[in-house]
């Protein structure tokens, strides 16, 4: 288990690397057939050289060979490794510490990704475990349809519905009945409220998690409905255990394996998702961050958060890795 | 034998009450049927069967690959699947009928009274919980066992079936184990709420063949301890004359054979019996495990959906006649202690066209 471990770290500590050296190659590119984005941080005002050069070098971009087009500049790669290593991860272009635009918006993103992973789990077990236990009833079937017309629905038209079409009247009918200082309104307010980040991030988190939920339902349906004629199922029937023990220790544990792979597969489509509904939603998460700095230019903050996804990732999938190994032994000994 | 005997006990009746060893059943099946619900309709895989074990005795159930042995034995455990239905019979435990009480009754019977060991033990043992765990699964749950009591009792049955380091074991994962040792453990999770019968579905067809001798020993001489009743489901005819005491031959979901062990493989009374025997090598050929497989017979057993007209086997008979093709034979007794479906059973059982009583040195003592 140790040494299986240590391996997936190392895996994932090279991964990381060649994720962000592939994104320093890229920016470099784009820097030397671009022009120097250093300008970005005038916006339109013409500046002076000096004003350039003292940009330049407090974002790193002083180097020559971000003059000299397909040289790799690895010597300001490197420096930067050094920098994050020290815990430095920049400012953007206003000066900001990039870490604590992450510490003030990442914890929003988490809320979100908790309210999603809550929902895909605990719609995909229950109404995964019910279709497979109900395997050709009304239920199943009615279960099946739901996933795909799930699928077919995009993220974004369920999100401005709820938002220009239901939460208003929602919120006021809250409001009306539960009082304006309760908690209800808040989870129909239309908008993001950082002073209750919680209530105001569930129900937007409820439909982000609902739209990932079909490929879960259908995954633990088919997961359990193979466990279900395992023999193993019925080995532990012959042992006149209660059937619901059966169920919980010999179906759904077996189909927890299949499950927790996904979650770790659908994370990157999640953060995607999660985009889209931080923008529509107005919520101060990471999504909103990158998609600003993407629009101002911002490099160094754009270079800053992505690394930072790009490891929140890839600790995903050792923490998934991991998770795997735990539920099913045989990994651990291969 | 002569006519008169046969004659006599065919006048007593087509049921079972002929064909039973000493001692009063502990497991008793009667006129079994199970059919499956299909997209081509209803499909009777087992038909009219009927056996008797009692406590200390042995019963082979023989027959080759879709005879409908495992729907029988599934169908007394109350493990079929959603598709099967039990359509007809009675299936007395210690005159207790399974089939009248209700599901979760029926499950409380299960491991405490009757328990079955599975063909493939690495399928029917969960890859995901530790050897000792299931174990003891039922008697922590079911009897209320402490964690450590619980512990030790796994390393006694793991000791009791003989698993080498039963101590070191316990906390291991199925896939550890080989495939022999994998049987054992599923012998033992059997045993572990002490059963009065154990219903073992061809516990060594997964095995090679020294292995499969070992593994059938233990499981002969836990049985004789235990004086439990043993349904043992196999293909193999050593096995049989070296552990049954009787046997019931099963063709296309019916019984067609129904003897004491030693009579059948001395003289069989029905056709199917003789040509099953015929194909066994004679013990002197060696221990190679290929030949002593549910032999060839030529053909191929008819698929329950598809049965021939008649007696069911008439299409490979080499005794078949016209009146085989139209009537189908009742199981009647043709001697003491003895059944068989066929029209002419007193004549092949008179005709002792059979090689020597096969006995294999394997199966019954190495
Ligand atoms: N799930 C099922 N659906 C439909 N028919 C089935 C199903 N399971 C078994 N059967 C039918 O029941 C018949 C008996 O099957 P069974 O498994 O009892 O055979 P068996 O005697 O145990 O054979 P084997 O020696 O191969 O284990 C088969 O011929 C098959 O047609
Ligand atoms: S009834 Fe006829 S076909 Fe059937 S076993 Fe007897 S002789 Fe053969
Ligand atoms: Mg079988």
């Amino acid at each position: 288990m140790g040494r299986y471990i240590a391996r997936r770290v190392l895996q994932a500590v090279g991964t990381l690397l060649l994720v962000m050296l592939l994104l320093h190659l890229l920016t470099t590119v784009a820097i030397q057939l671009n022009g120097n984005p250093a300008q970005a941080f005038f916006g339109d005002k013409v500046a002076s050289p000096t004003q350039l050069a003292a940009v330049e070098q407090r974002f790193n971009l002083d180097d020559p060979c971000f003059d000299q087009v397909g040289n790799p500049c690895l010597g300001p790669f490197v420096e930067r490794l050094g920098q994050y290593a020290r815990g430095d991860f920049g400012t953007n272009l206003r000066g900001r510490e990039v870490s604590d635009i992450v510490a003030a918006a990442a914890p929003n993103t988490l809320r979100l990704f908790c309210v999603v992973l809550i929902t895909w789990l605990a719609l995909g077990m229950v109404l995964g475990s019910v279709a497979a236990r109900r395997r050709g009833s009304t239920g199943d079937h009615g279960i099946r349809l739901t996933s795909v017309l799930i699928d077919a629905f995009p993220v974004f038209v369920l999100l401005i519905v709820y938002r220009y079409v239901v939460a208003v009247p929602l919120h006021r009918w809250a409001e009306e009945t539960f009082g304006e200082d309760s908690w209800p309104p808040y989870w129909f307010k239309p908008s993001f409220d950082a002073d209750h980040p919680w209530a105001t991030v569930v129900v937007p988190g409820i439909l982000l998690g609902l739209a990932g939920s079909a490929a879960f339902i259908r995954l633990v349906r088919a997961g359990q409905l193979e466990a279900y004629q395992g023999d193993h199922v019925r080995a532990a029937r012959s042992k006149g255990l209660a059937e619901r023990h059966v169920v919980v220790h010999h179906v759904v544990r077996n189909s927890s394996v299949p499950v927790v792979t996904a979650v770790g597969l659908t994370f990157a489509e999640a953060l995607g998702g999660a985009v889209i509904t931080e923008g529509l939603m107005n919520i101060y998460g990471m999504g909103g961050v990158l998609w600003e700095a993407v629009r101002n230019d911002d490099v160094g903050l754009v270079l800053g958060i992505v690394t930072l996804l790009a490891a929140v990732t890839v600790v995903v999938m050792i923490v998934v890795d991991i998770a795997y190994a735990v539920l099913d032994p045989r990994i651990r000994y291969d | 034998m002569s006519g008169d005997t046969s004659a006599a006990a065919a006048s007593s009746a087509a049921d079972h009450d002929g064909v039973v060893g000493p001692g009063t059943p502990l497991l008793e099946v009667r006129d079994l049927a199970v059919e499956f619900r299909t997209p081509e309709g209803n499909v009777r895989a087992v038909d009219g069967l009927s056996y008797r074990v009692a406590a200390g005795r042995t019963l082979a159930v023989v027959g080759e690959s879709g005879s409908g042995k495992s729907v029988s034995s599934l169908a007394v455990m109350g493990l079929l699947p959603d598709t099967a239905r039990v359509t007809h019979g009675e299936v007395l435990l210690a005159g207790e009928d399974l089939l009248s009480l209700s599901r979760r009754e029926h499950r409380r019977r299960c491991g405490e009274r009757i328990a079955m060991v599975f063909q493939d033990a690495l399928a029917a043992l969960n890859p995901v919980h530790t050897v000792g765990y299931q174990l003891t699964e039922a008697l922590r749950r079911r009897r209320g066992m402490s964690r450590r009591d619980a512990g030790r009792r796994a390393v006694e049955l793991l000791d009791l079936v003989g698993v080498p380091n039963a101590r070191g074991r316990v906390k291991d994962y199925p896939h550890q184990f080989s495939g022999g040792m994998r049987q054992r453990v599923m012998i033992a999770t059997a045993l572990a709420l002490d059963p009065d019968v154990l219903i073992a579905d061809e516990p060594t067809t997964a095995l090679d063949v020294t292995v499969q001798a070992q593994v059938l020993r233990l499981l002969a001489e836990i049985q004789a301890e235990r004086r439990m009743g043993l349904v043992l489901i196999t293909h193999d005819l050593g096995v049989v004359a070296g552990m049954a005491d009787d046997v019931t031959v099963m063709y296309a979901g019916r019984v067609v054979e129904r003897a004491p062990v030693r009579d059948t493989f001395g003289a069989p009374a029905h056709p199917y019996t003789r040509a099953l025997l015929h194909s066994i090598p004679s013990s002197g050929a060696g221990g190679d495990g290929e030949g002593r497989r549910l032999p060839v017979i030529p053909g191929r057993p008819p698929s329950p959906a598809a049965l021939p007209t008649g007696c069911a086997f008439h299409p490979r008979c080499d005794t078949a006649r016209d009146v085989c093709r139209t009537d189908p034979p009742p199981l009647e007794a043709v001697a003491v202690d003895r059944a068989s479906a066929c029209h002419f059973a007193a004549e092949v059982l008179a005709s002792h066209d059979v090689p020597p009583p096969v006995e294999h040195e394997e199966a019954a003592h190495d």
